[in-house]
C-alpha cells in the first residue's frame, strides 16, 4: 500500500516536473514578443510555485491536521517520510516560501523562524515552546535558519522575491488587473522609496526585540508584559509578533482552507485574547494590513516588496558587504552601451532607480527583486545582463528584432 | 494666427516681387545642386543598389513627396513640422497628421536669413529663417504648425521668428534631464503639446491610435537599426547613401519608408554574402559627430570624405539628423495611455545626446554613445563637425577629444558654414586627416 | 634614381631634388598668377642647377595648396604628412612640427617613423600665418626682414589683437599714433602670432622635440618669441621653407622604390 503511494507520488512529481518544463519550453517557443517572453515565463513559474510551495496539497494524503501546530503536517510526511524515508527535522526554511501557520513547518518563512526561535526554544526538551515535540534543539534550528538564509541569499539573492514568492504573484496579478482596467499606476517619490527601504531593517529589529520582550518569562525568567506567561491570554499571539502583522498570513491560510487542507471551522473557532476577532490564524491586524497592501498594490506596483522584512533579510545577505562580494546572482550594466533611455527605471516594479543611476558594473541592490524586467526591456544589445558567478546568463538585446 | 495678418515681430516688409525672384533663382540652384549631389553619389559608387532609387526620388524636395503631401493636405490632413528630434512623431501620427522636419539644409537662403539674424548665428537657423521668408521648402510651407525645441539659443529665437508665420509650439527640454523634476516638467510639456495637436487636427489621440503609432515607429526603428547594424561590417553601403536613407525618414511616409529600408537591407545582406563591397574594405572608417547635417545642400563634408584621395567611408555619425534620429525605441511597459505617454516622453528626452544637456559628468550620454558606436562600427577616425556659431557643440569638443584621445581614436575638428567657398580648404584638411588614418592603419597592420 | 618633391605653395613653389637620398638641388620660385607655369619653371631650374635633364627625374611627388595644378605629379601627399616625414628625417627626435607658411599654419604631432598622430590647421583666416606678419610689417612701415631684429630690441610690451589681419593693421596704426616705440609694436606682433600658434599647439598637446619649419621659421623675431612661449628649445632646420618639398621628395623615394619593386 505504502509502496503504491510512493510510486503514485513519484509519478505525480514527474508529471509536475514535465508540466513545468513543457510550460517553460512552450513560452520560450510560442511567445514571439521579446518584451513579454521573460514576463510570461516568470508569471508561469510564479503560478506553478504556488502549489509547489504547498506541495502537500498535490502529492500525498490530504489528511486534515487534527491540531495543526502539533504533529506532522502533510508535507512533512510526504517529502520527508514518503520520499526521503524519514521525517525532516522540522523548521527547514527556504526564504520567502510558505507560511508556518497554515499547516506545516518544513518549508517555512524565515521571519517566523527567527522570531519563534528567539522566543521559546532557548531551552531544550519537551514542554518548552508551545508544548510541541521538536526533534531538533533551538540553537541548532536557529543556526540552520540563519545558515540557510545566508546560503540561499548568497546563491540567488532576492531571486525568490521576483520569481517564486506567492505574495509577489498576488501583487503582480493586482497590477495586471489594474492594467486590464486601464488605470495608471502611481510612483512613489524616490525619497519615500528609500525611507521604506531603510525602514525594513528597523521593522526586523523592532519585532525581534518585541519577541524577546514578550517571551521574557521564558528567556529571562521575568515577565515584562502581563499576560505573556505561558498560558497567558497574549501568549499565543505575540510569540511571533511580526506574523500578527504580515499580510501574507491570511492569504496562505485562506488558500489552504479553500482547498480543504485546513479545517475552516477550526481556523475560525480557535480564538482567544484581544486579536481574536478574525480568529487565531488571522488576526484583525493581518486583515487590515492585507487590505491596505491590496489597495496599495493596485496603485503602486509591488508595494509590499519595498518594505518586506523577509526580502530585507535576503537582501542583507546578498547585497551588503562582505556578502556582496560573494553573491552569485547579479545584474551588470555596461556603461558605454547605456544611452540612459530610462526604460529600465520606468518598468521596474518596485521602482528601483539604481539600475538607471549607477554608472555601470554591478547595479543590483537590496531592493531589486531580480524580476529581470529591466533586462528584458532594455533595447540595447548586451547593455544589461544577468550574471551568475560572473557568467552572463541573460542579456539585454534589441527586442525590436523578431528573430 | 493666419499668415500675414497680425503684426510681424521680426520679419521685415519685403516686396512680393523680390521674394519671388529670390525664390525662383534659389530654387533653380538648389534643384541643380541636389541633382549634382545625387549624381556624385552615383559616380562614387557605380554599383549602387537598385533599392536606392526610391530614396533618391524621395530626396527630391520638389518631387513625389511634395505632391503627396499637397494631395493629403487637400484631403484635409494636417501637416505638422518640427525643428528638432525632441518632437514626438508618435503623437503627430496618432492624430492622423503628417510629421515633417523643417530644419533647413539649403545654402543660399542663409544669406536671406541674415537680414533678420546676425551672421554669427548658426547657419541652420539663418537658413531656416531664410527658407521661410522666401517660401522655398515645400514641407515648411505646408506645415500647419511647427514644433520647436528650445535646445540652443538659436532654436529658441527661431521659434519666435517662425511664429511670425505659423502657430509655433515650443518644447522646452529641461537641461538637467536626469533629475526627477525634469521628468515631471517634460511630461507636462508633452501633455500640452498633445492637447495642441488634438485641437489642431480635430482628432483625439486615443489609446488605440497611440499604440498603433508607437508600433509603426517601432517597426521603422527596427529597420533603421538594421541598416546601422549592416554598417558595422565591411563597407557594403557608402556613408552618403546610408545618410540619405536616414534623412528621408524625416519627411517620408513612415510605413513606406520602413518597407523600402527593409528591402534595401535585404539587398545589402545579399551583397555581404557575395562580398560585394561598396569601396575598398581598407578605406578609413570615419564617424561624423557634431552639428546636424541636412539634405539637400549641406552635403559638403560627406562628399569630401567619400570622394577624397585616399577615399574614406562614413560608417557612423552622431547627428540628430542621422544615426541618432530613430535609434532609440519607445519602450512601453503597460499598453495603457498613461504608460505609453510616459514611454514616449522618456524616449524623446532621456537618451538624447544633444549638447544642450549638462550633468555633473559632462553630458556623458554623448560620450557613451560615441564610445560604443566607435567600438561597434570599428571607427578609425572621428571628424568633429561644427558650424560657426554652434556654441554648444564647439564647446564640448575638448571634453570629447579627451575621451577619444584616451581611446587612441584620432579626432579632427572642422568648422565651417553654409558656404561653398571653403570647400578647397576643407578638402586639404579632410585629405590630410584621411592620409593620416591610412598611414596609421598601415603601420598597425 | 632621382626623385623630386614639389611644394605648390600659395606664395612660392618649392622644389627639392634627391639622388639616392641626398639633396642635389633646391629651388624656390614665386607662385605669381600662374601657379602651373611657376611650377614648371621651378622644376626646370632645379634640374638645370643639378645638371640633369628634367626627363631623368623618376618620380615627382606634389604637395601643398595648389597640388591640383602641379605640372607633373606621379603621386601626391598632404602637407601634413610631408612636414612630418621631413622633420623626423632631419631630426629623428622630433615629435611636434610647427609649419608656418604664408596662409596656413599647421601643428603636427608625429611618431618616430614620421607617421602623423594628430594635427591642426589654423582657422580659415590668414591671421595665424605668415601673411599676418607681412601685413603688419607693411603697417609698421618696416621691412619684414628687419622686423624680427627690431622686436628683439623692445623694452616693454603692448598687446594687439590677432583675430584678423585687417583689425590687426588698424591696431598697429593706432599704436603708432600713440607714439609707442616700433620695437614694442614689433614684439607685440610676434606675441600675437605666437599666441595663436600656442592655442593650436595646446589643441594637440606639446611633445618635445619641437621643430619649426616653413617660411616664417626664418624670422628671428618669431622664433625667439615662440621659444620663449613654449619654454623649450625649438629646432629650426637649415632650409625651413623647403621642409614640405623635402618631405614630398622623401615620400617620392619610397614610392619610386616600391613601384620599382612591384615592376620587377
Amino acid at each position: 500500500m505504502a509502496e503504491i503511494e510512493i510510486i503514485q507520488n513519484i509519478i505525480k512529481a514527474l508529471i509536475i516536473v514535465s508540466i513545468v518544463l513543457l510550460g517553460i519550453l512552450g513560452i520560450l517557443i510560442w511567445v514571439k514578443d521579446k518584451t513579454k517572453k521573460v514576463s510570461y515565463l516568470r508569471l508561469f513559474i510564479q503560478l506553478i510555485s504556488v502549489p509547489l510551495i504547498f506541495l502537500g496539497l498535490i502529492i500525498g494524503p490530504f489528511g486534515l491536521p487534527q491540531y495543526p501546530p502539533v504533529g506532522n503536517a502533510p508535507r512533512d510526511i510526504v517529502i520527508g517520510t514518503k520520499i526521503f524515508g524519514r521525517p525532516f527535522p522540522d523548521g527547514l526554511p527556504v526564504p520567502i516560501l510558505a507560511c508556518w501557520y497554515p499547516s506545516g513547518r518544513t518549508v517555512t518563512c524565515p521571519a517566523w523562524q527567527m522570531q519563534a526561535y528567539v522566543y521559546p526554544f532557548w531551552r531544550e526538551g519537551p514542554g518548552f515552546g508551545w508544548g510541541v515535540l521538536y526533534t531538533t534543539p533551538g540553537i541548532e534550528r536557529l543556526a540552520i535558519v540563519i545558515g540557510l538564509v545566508v546560503v540561499v541569499a548568497l546563491l540567488l539573492g532576492r531571486f525568490f522575491c521576483g520569481w517564486v514568492c506567492p505574495f509577489g504573484l498576488y501583487m503582480d496579478l493586482l497590477s495586471r488587473l489594474r492594467t486590464a482596467l486601464k488605470k495608471p499606476y502611481k510612483s512613489l517619490p524616490k525619497r519615500a522609496n528609500i525611507a521604506l527601504r531603510q525602514s525594513r531593517y528597523i521593522i526586523i529589529a523592532v519585532f525581534m526585540i518585541l519577541s524577546v520582550m514578550l517571551g521574557a518569562k521564558d528567556i529571562l525568567g521575568v515577565e515584562l508584559i502581563q499576560g505573556t506567561e505561558r498560558g497567558g491570554y497574549l501568549y499565543s499571539y505575540l510569540s511571533a509578533p511580526y506574523c500578527q502583522v504580515c499580510p501574507m498570513r491570511p492569504l496562505c491560510v485562506l488558500a489552504e482552507v479553500s482547498i480543504g487542507a485546513m479545517n475552516a471551522t477550526f481556523v475560525f473557532s480557535h480564538t482567544t485574547g484581544i486579536f481574536y476577532e478574525a480568529g487565531y490564524y488571522i488576526t484583525s491586524i493581518n486583515m487590515i494590513v492585507l487590505a491596505i497592501t491590496t489597495v496599495g498594490a493596485l496603485v503602486y506596483r509591488r508595494l509590499w516588496c519595498r518594505i518586506c522584512p523577509v526580502g530585507a533579510l535576503t537582501g542583507i545577505f546578498s547585497r551588503f558587504p562582505p556578502f556582496k562580494r560573494v553573491s552569485l546572482l547579479r545584474i551588470n550594466k555596461d556603461e558605454e552601451k547605456c544611452t540612459k533611455c530610462g526604460i529600465c527605471k520606468r518598468v521596474c516594479p518596485p521602482e528601483v532607480t539604481e539600475v538607471y543611476e549607477l554608472k555601470g558594473g554591478d547595479v543590483t541592490t537590496s531592493a531589486c527583486i531580480l524580476c529581470l524586467r529591466c533586462i528584458e526591456m532594455c533595447p540595447y544589445e548586451d547593455c544589461l545582463r544577468l550574471e551568475f558567478a560572473h557568467k552572463p546568463i541573460f542579456k539585454s538585446r534589441n527586442w525590436l528584432e523578431k528573430t | 494666427m493666419p499668415e500675414g495678418k497680425s503684426e510681424k515681430k521680426y520679419v521685415p516688409e519685403i516686396s512680393e516681387k523680390e521674394l519671388q525672384e529670390l525664390r525662383e533663382t534659389i530654387k533653380v540652384n538648389s534643384i541643380k545642386l541636389m541633382n549634382e549631389y545625387l549624381e556624385r553619389i552615383r559616380k562614387t559608387w557605380p554599383n549602387r543598389p537598385e533599392n536606392m532609387k526610391y530614396f533618391d526620388e524621395i530626396a527630391n524636395f520638389f518631387g513625389v513627396r511634395e505632391k503627396e503631401i499637397r494631395e493629403a493636405k487637400d484631403e484635409g490632413k494636417k501637416v505638422i513640422g518640427y525643428t528638432c528630434m525632441f518632437a514626438p512623431i508618435e503623437f503627430i501620427l496618432a492624430a492622423d497628421a503628417i510629421p515633417v522636419r523643417v530644419s533647413s539644409g539649403f545654402y543660399d537662403p542663409a544669406k536671406v536669413g541674415s537680414r533678420i539674424v546676425p551672421v554669427e548665428v548658426c547657419p541652420i537657423i539663418r537658413s531656416t529663417v531664410g527658407v521661410k521668408m522666401i517660401g522655398l521648402s515645400p514641407f515648411l510651407e505646408y506645415s500647419d504648425a511647427i514644433i520647436t525645441s528650445l535646445t540652443c539659443d538659436g532654436m529658441t529665437k527661431l521659434s519666435e521668428i517662425l511664429s511670425d508665420y505659423k502657430p509655433v509650439w515650443s518644447l522646452c527640454p529641461p537641461r538637467v534631464k536626469d533629475a526627477d523634476q525634469a521628468a515631471l516638467f517634460w511630461r507636462q510639456e508633452l501633455k500640452v503639446l498633445k492637447e495642441n495637436i488634438e485641437k489642431l487636427t480635430g482628432n483625439r489621440i486615443t489609446e488605440k491610435k497611440l499604440s498603433e503609432a508607437i508600433k509603426k515607429v517601432q517597426r521603422a526603428t527596427e529597420a533603421f537599426r538594421r541598416l546601422q547594424k549592416i554598417r558595422c561590417g565591411p563597407p557594403v553601403i557608402m556613408g552618403r547613401d546610408a545618410m540619405l536613407v536616414n534623412q528621408t525618414i524625416m519627411w517620408d511616409d513612415i510605413e513606406r519608408w520602413t518597407m523600402k529600408t527593409i528591402e534595401l537591407c535585404n539587398e545589402l545582406e545579399r551583397r555581404i554574402q557575395a562580398k560585394e563591397w561598396a569601396c575598398p574594405p581598407d578605406a578609413p572608417r570615419i564617424m561624423i559627430t557634431g552639428s546636424p547635417i541636412f539634405w539637400p545642400d549641406n552635403w559638403k563634408l560627406p562628399n569630401l570624405i567619400e570622394e577624397a584621395k585616399p577615399q574614406g567611408v562614413i560608417v557612423a555619425d552622431e547627428l540628430c539628423s542621422g544615426d541618432r534620429f530613430l535609434y532609440d525605441p519607445v519602450g512601453v511597459d503597460e499598453w495603457i495611455m498613461h504608460d505609453m505617454f510616459n514611454a514616449v516622453a522618456d524616449r524623446y528626452l532621456l537618451p538624447s545626446t544633444c549638447p544642450c544637456f549638462t550633468s555633473e559628468d559632462g553630458n556623458e550620454d554623448r560620450v557613451n554613445w560615441l564610445i560604443s558606436r566607435i567600438k561597434e562600427r570599428k571607427v578609425d577616425g572621428v571628424i568633429y563637425y561644427i558650424y560657426r556659431g554652434c556654441m554648444l557643440y564647439a564647446m564640448e569638443y575638448m571634453r570629447i577629444k579627451r575621451v577619444l584621445d584616451k581611446m587612441g581614436v584620432p579626432v579632427y575638428y572642422l568648422d565651417t558654414d553654409y558656404t561653398r567657398e571653403d570647400v578647397g580648404q576643407i578638402k586639404t584638411r579632410v585629405e590630410a586627416f584621411l592620409e593620416m588614418l591610412k598611414s596609421r592603419v598601415e603601420v598597425e597592420g | 634614381m632621382i626623385v623630386a618633391g614639389l611644394d605648390m605653395g600659395v606664395q612660392n613653389v618649392k622644389v627639392v631634388l634627391l639622388r639616392g637620398g641626398e639633396v642635389i638641388s633646391r629651388n624656390l620660385v614665386p607662385s605669381g598668377f600662374n601657379l602651373r607655369e611657376a611650377a614648371e619653371q621651378a622644376l626646370k631650374e632645379a634640374a638645370e642647377n643639378a645638371k640633369i635633364s628634367i626627363k631623368e627625374i623618376d618620380h615627382v611627388t606634389a604637395t601643398g595648396m595648389g597640388v591640383d595644378l602641379a605640372p607633373r605629379a606621379d603621386s601626391t601627399i598632404s602637407m601634413i604628412s610631408a612636414d612630418a616625414l621631413a622633420a623626423v628625417h632631419l631630426h629623428p627626435a622630433t615629435r611636434t612640427v610647427i609649419d608656418i607658411g604664408a596662409e596656413e599654419s599647421r601643428v603636427i604631432s608625429c611618431d618616430e617613423k614620421g607617421v602623423v598622430l594628430d594635427f591642426t590647421i589654423n582657422e580659415r583666416c590668414a591671421a595665424g600665418a605668415g601673411a599676418f606678419l607681412e601685413a603688419m610689417a607693411r603697417a609698421l612701415e618696416v621691412d619684414l626682414k628687419d622686423m624680427g631684429y627690431l622686436s628683439l630690441e623692445a623694452q616693454g610690451t603692448v598687446s594687439i589683437s590677432a583675430t584678423c589681419v585687417i583689425f590687426g593693421e588698424s591696431d598697429v596704426v593706432s599704436l603708432i599714433h600713440k607714439q609707442t616705440p616700433k620695437q614694442e609694436i614689433a614684439r607685440a606682433i610676434y606675441d600675437a602670432l605666437a599666441e595663436r600658434i600656442m592655442s593650436m599647439i595646446h589643441r594637440i598637446g606639446l611633445k618635445p622635440d619641437v621643430m619649426l619649419v616653413g617660411g616664417v621659421a626664418k624670422d628671428i623675431g618669431f622664433a625667439t618669441t615662440l621659444r620663449r612661449k613654449i619654454g623649450l628649445d625649438v629646432i629650426i632646420p637649415e632650409y625651413p621653407e623647403f621642409a614640405g618639398a623635402f618631405g614630398a621628395a622623401l615620400y617620392a623615394v619610397n614610392k619610386a622604390r616600391r613601384e620599382k619593386h612591384n615592376g620587377q
